[in-house]
């Protein structure tokens, strides 16, 4: 029982853990940029893009999915995968869309803001 | 917007249970189908590609618990997963359920009862528009004594003020009229309100049918437009709208009035001390009857208007006051009548609660303080069992159940423990309100306003949520800080409350103790009271009377002959040994009020000089009938009638006040001034205790009734047997002399004894019932403790045990530690007692408070009943195993 309970401690303090917030942003344009994908494909992809620095937590990207889809975001539906079997593919959504747009809009925003407190300099406050 | 639309899914998913079980399992496979194809195409063998997705996948519980959290509403499935094991752990201990939940049930009734009677007694507002502005003007004397005889004021005086009064929005005088509905088989009495023109419109009263007062129907001469009360209308002509228009027949009344209207449900009477002495006086019953009065132009300096007054928005009583008095002086300077009396100011809603506050405050206290005590011993019960539990919270956190969770499961199994003690309390405090209704009469004022209804389910549901949490707080902060390393590593129940928790539960079950014994001498005290007060000396004979008010409402013309007929034929029935009629019986409070100069006293200057008595008019028979002596002089004769000289018999405490040196026969009073015709002293009789049974009589003064003439009165009946079984015969004989007459109130003196000691039998009954109530729940609280003690100290007892004590010995611990708890309980009783008899003092009669033979006697009575708490966890302490004390470490 006490095996148990270090092991986990230990598992989750491995690589990078993808916070939900920019997760829900990667799978948006991941699905923007693919088309529709499944959710074993959505995480494939998301690693790959980061040249696998990240690891996604599958505890973490069900769950979004699910919420995603709740919100209206994305929409889901049987289809067939690469060795014929059955899979639930995923697809963003008008809103979908619209939703990603703002985040994207933030985000590059919010790096602007961040940057240029990066790169001020003495001289430059006075 | 997206919030609120995974609010609605999760609550749908919630409520229609759908189990995406399937679909989240047929996604992972798939996804490990995948992740496996990928490892294979990597190089690696198939069951090692199928190993290394199924670890890179992760925990098929966890991913299964956060899919679960996105999706229901996790709070309500867990707290109903809760509530359920709560219910499973309750079915499995039913003792200690049962013994928890009436605990509970008992203070949350307590507590839901209280509260629906203040409500209903205390909170619910009059009918009158904004009631706070509303102010009584009462009459004090400007020398501050009080006041021998009621007085009012005089129509002069108020409409003054309706003139001049600037912090006064409005003025309006009333009075009482007590009236008898005239009916051929037998009239009613109904009580009315003699009111001023602006007296409907200031107060905000409306009708519900027909009209209210014009202007018109205020004038000198008969009434001739009177409303009916809606609770009156109801009772005696069933709601029947038709009344409105016909006219009714009222006794002394020449002209019978026409019913214009039905006033508002709900309304009751204002206070008039003159009126308070009449038989039927209740100003907190509802008004049967309205009739427009108008001041006498003849009369205008005679005080015998009660006045009511509103406050103008924004101003307040106390500068009402001021001017006021300062009105009443200008208007003492220009009559002398006036003089001597002050205005005393007093708000309309304070004078309906002081009655209510005086008995409902002191209850919620003992209410409040019974719950805190029963929340306390069933806090000690949770503890015990908590520590019983500690194996099993142990293991469920070891598996990873969060503390909080655990935490939301103990409070859950208060909560549903409050929930079932909250349900019978409930139903305890639906009987215990009708019971108050029963039994206190009219020591709660406006009882039956007070209705069982939702609002006790809402107190009570309040009340069972707070002990919930007062309960299981302290089980609750246990359990987070278990440590379930310590509690595993030893097999066995280890672990103990905490020092601090148990001196706090041991001085909660001494409180308890000291608590219940004061009760239980305040209870033990009045009791003897009430033994005493059987005991004393009444100075006339209680038994065997019966007693009845007969009003002749015909005119006046017939009055001599009904009543001397009526009294020849009551008389004359078999097994009656006397009949008189009287006004003035005793314990009913009955006389005229009556200021009077006596020969031999100073003449007096002012009013407020004049010797104030209590008159009271009685038959020749009387004083025989009652078996009080005659001391000096004669009785009353039939010849003492209008036609003969005034004559009266007093007792010989007003003898010995007036007249100490010499004889009181032939002496002589006047009323109304020496200059009038005075009234002769022909008789003196024993004292009698005709006010109060717990004073000295006081000087008293009797007029023959068929000179002093009295409209209300009773028929009083001496009989051989019981006197009940006369009681048909007696009212068959008035309606023979008059079939109109009114007979109301059949009582036997014993049960009018009973009424007048109405307020000291409720004391004791209320504090009889609290001490019940609280010695059950110390009985708990001792046992409750010593439980937790005895489960906090096994180890120590089962080491004793090993080492070779005695089952004697073990016994006689638990029970010494009782009875430290108890006697120090027991202690500090016996100073609360004191405390408890002092507050209980006016009720005490010929009983000490602080005597010591009740004090005693309850102290050892509660010694043994506390030892009997002791009984059930000793014999437990004799019987823990010695090997537990190996079995640990």
């Amino acid at each position: 029982m006490l095996l148990l309970v270090s092991k986990r401690l230990k598992d989750m303090a491995q690589k990078a853990d993808v916070q939900q917030g920019t997760l829900a942003l990667m799978v948006l344009k991941t699905l923007e940029v693919l088309g529709s994908l499944h959710g074993y494909g959505i995480a494939r992809r998301i690693e790959q893009i980061s040249g696998d620095s990240l690891s996604v937590n599958q505890g973490t990207l069900y769950p979004l999915l699910l919420k995603l889809e709740q919100e209206g975001s994305i929409d889901s539906d049987w289809g067939a995968s690469e060795n014929n079997r059955r899979a639930r593919y995923y697809r963003l959504t008008k809103a979908g869309r619209r939703q990603l747009q703002s985040e994207v809009q933030d985000w590059r925003q919010t790096t602007e803001i961040i940057s240029r407190f990066l790169t001020v300099k003495t001289e430059d406050l006075s | 917007m997206r919030v609120l639309r995974r609010l609605a899914k999760r609550g749908w998913n919630f409520v229609a249970r759908r189990s995406d079980e399937l679909r989240l399992r047929e996604e992972a496979e798939e996804h490990i189908a995948l992740a496996t194809e990928a490892n294979m195409r990597a190089g690696m063998a198939p069951e090692q590609a199928r190993r290394r997705a199924v670890m890179q996948f992760g925990s098929m519980e966890a991913v299964r618990e956060s899919y679960h959290a996105e999706k229901g509403l996790p709070v309500m499935e867990q707290l109903l997963q809760n509530f359920l094991f709560a219910l499973r752990m309750m079915r499995k201990s039913p003792g200690f359920t049962i013994l928890a939940a009436l605990t509970l049930a008992l203070g949350i009734g307590a507590t839901a009862t209280v509260f629906s009677l203040i409500q209903g007694v205390l909170l619910t507002p009059p009918p009158y528009q904004k009631p706070d502005q509303l102010v009584l003007v009462n009459s004090g004397r400007s020398d501050g004594q009080a006041m021998d005889s009621p007085r009012g004021w005089a129509a002069e005086q108020w409409l003054d003020w309706k003139k001049n009064a600037r912090s006064l929005q409005g003025v309006a005088g009333y009075g009482w009229t007590f009236n008898f509905l005239v009916r051929n088989d037998g009239s009613q009495s109904m009580q009315g309100m003699e009111i001023s023109k602006d007296y409907l419109h200031m107060m905000g009263l409306k009708t519900v049918a027909g009209r209210g007062f014009a202007d018109s129907d205020f004038g000198q001469g008969p009434v001739k437009a009177i409303l009916l009360g809606y609770e009156f209308w109801q009772k005696t002509f069933a709601g029947d709208p038709q009344i409105i228009g016909k006219t009714v027949r009222i006794s002394r009344w020449t002209v019978s009035p026409t019913v214009i209207g039905i006033m508002e449900p709900g309304v009751r009477f204002l206070p008039s001390p003159e009126a308070a002495k009449e038989p039927n006086y209740d100003v907190n019953a509802t008004v049967d009857f309205w009739s427009p009065a108008e001041p006498d132009p003849k009369g205008m300096k005679e005080p015998y208007w009660n006045v009511v007054v509103r406050l103008r928005d924004g101003a307040t009583a106390q500068s009402a006051q001021q001017e006021l008095s300062v009105l009443t002086g200008q208007e003492a300077h220009a009559e002398k009548s006036f003089e001597g009396f002050v205005p005393r100011l007093q708000l309309v809603t304070d004078e309906m609660n002081a009655d209510g506050k005086q008995i409902l405050l002191p209850l919620l206290g003992a209410s409040a303080l019974v719950l805190l005590i029963a929340c306390g011993n069933v806090a000690a019960l949770l503890l015990v069992r908590g520590l019983q539990r500690q194996q099993e919270y142990a293991i469920r956190i070891a598996m990873g159940m969060g503390r909080v969770a655990l935490l939301r499961q103990v409070l859950m199994e208060s909560l549903l423990l409050a929930a079932i003690g909250g349900a019978f309390g409930v139903g305890l405090a639906f009987g215990a309100i009708r019971l108050f209704k029963l039994i206190s009469g009219h020591a709660i004022p406006r009882l039956d306003a007070v209705s069982a209804g939702w609002a006790v389910l809402g107190w009570g549901v309040a009340a069972a949520v707070l002990a919930a949490f007062v309960a299981g707080i302290a089980p609750a902060f246990r359990v987070l800080r278990l440590d379930p390393m310590d509690v595993l590593k030893s097999a066995g129940p280890k672990g103990s409350a905490g020092v601090g928790e148990r001196r706090l539960l041991r001085g909660v079950a001494m409180l308890q103790t000291s608590l219940t014994l004061a009760l239980l001498v305040g209870a033990g005290l009045l009791i003897r009271t009430m033994i005493k007060i059987a005991e004393a000396p009444s100075g006339y004979t209680t038994g065997h009377i019966l007693t009845m008010s007969v009003t002749d409402v015909q005119d006046y013309s017939t009055w001599a002959q009904f009543h001397r007929h009526a009294l020849e034929r009551v008389a004359a029935i078999p097994g009656v040994q006397y009949a008189a009629f009287a006004w003035g019986v005793p314990l009913t409070g009955n006389n005229w009020p009556a200021t009077l100069e006596i020969e031999g006293q100073p003449p007096a200057v002012k009013e407020s000089d004049k010797t104030a008595l209590p008159l009271r008019a009685v038959t020749p028979d009387y004083f025989k009938l009652m078996g009080i002596p005659l001391m000096d002089g004669r009785a009353f004769r039939e010849t003492d009638d209008k036609n003969a000289a005034a004559v009266a018999i007093v007792n010989t405490a007003f003898a010995e006040r007036f007249f100490p040196h010499g004889d009181v026969i032939g002496k002589k009073f006047w009323f109304g001034g020496r200059d009038k015709l005075a009234t002769e002293i022909v008789g003196e009789i024993a004292n009698g205790r005709t006010d109060d049974l717990t004073q000295q009589a006081s000087p008293e003064i009797y007029l023959p009734l068929w000179q002093a003439t009295a409209f209300s009165k009773h028929l009083v009946v001496r009989t051989a047997a019981d006197p009940r079984a006369v009681v048909a015969s007696v009212e068959h004989e008035l309606r023979t002399v008059d079939p109109t007459a009114a007979v109301e109130n059949v009582k036997t003196l014993d049960q009018i004894r009973d009424d007048s000691l109405a307020s000291r039998i409720f004391a004791m009954r209320l504090l009889v019932g609290f001490s019940v109530v609280g010695s059950v729940l110390t009985l708990v609280g001792i046992y409750g403790v010593l439980s937790l003690s005895l489960a906090s100290r096994r180890r120590e007892l089962a080491i004793r045990s090993a080492i070779g004590a005695q089952r004697q010995h073990m016994r006689q611990l638990i029970f010494g530690e009782g009875l430290q708890m108890i006697g120090g309980g027991v202690l500090i009783g016996i100073v609360l007692a004191i405390v408890l008899s002092q507050v209980l003092k006016s009720f005490l009669y010929q009983v000490q408070p602080g005597d010591p033979i009740t004090l005693a006697v309850v102290g050892a009575l509660f010694v043994g009943v506390g030892l009997l708490a002791c009984w059930a966890p000793a014999r437990r302490a004799e019987r823990v195993d010695p090997i537990e004390a190996l079995r640990s470490e």
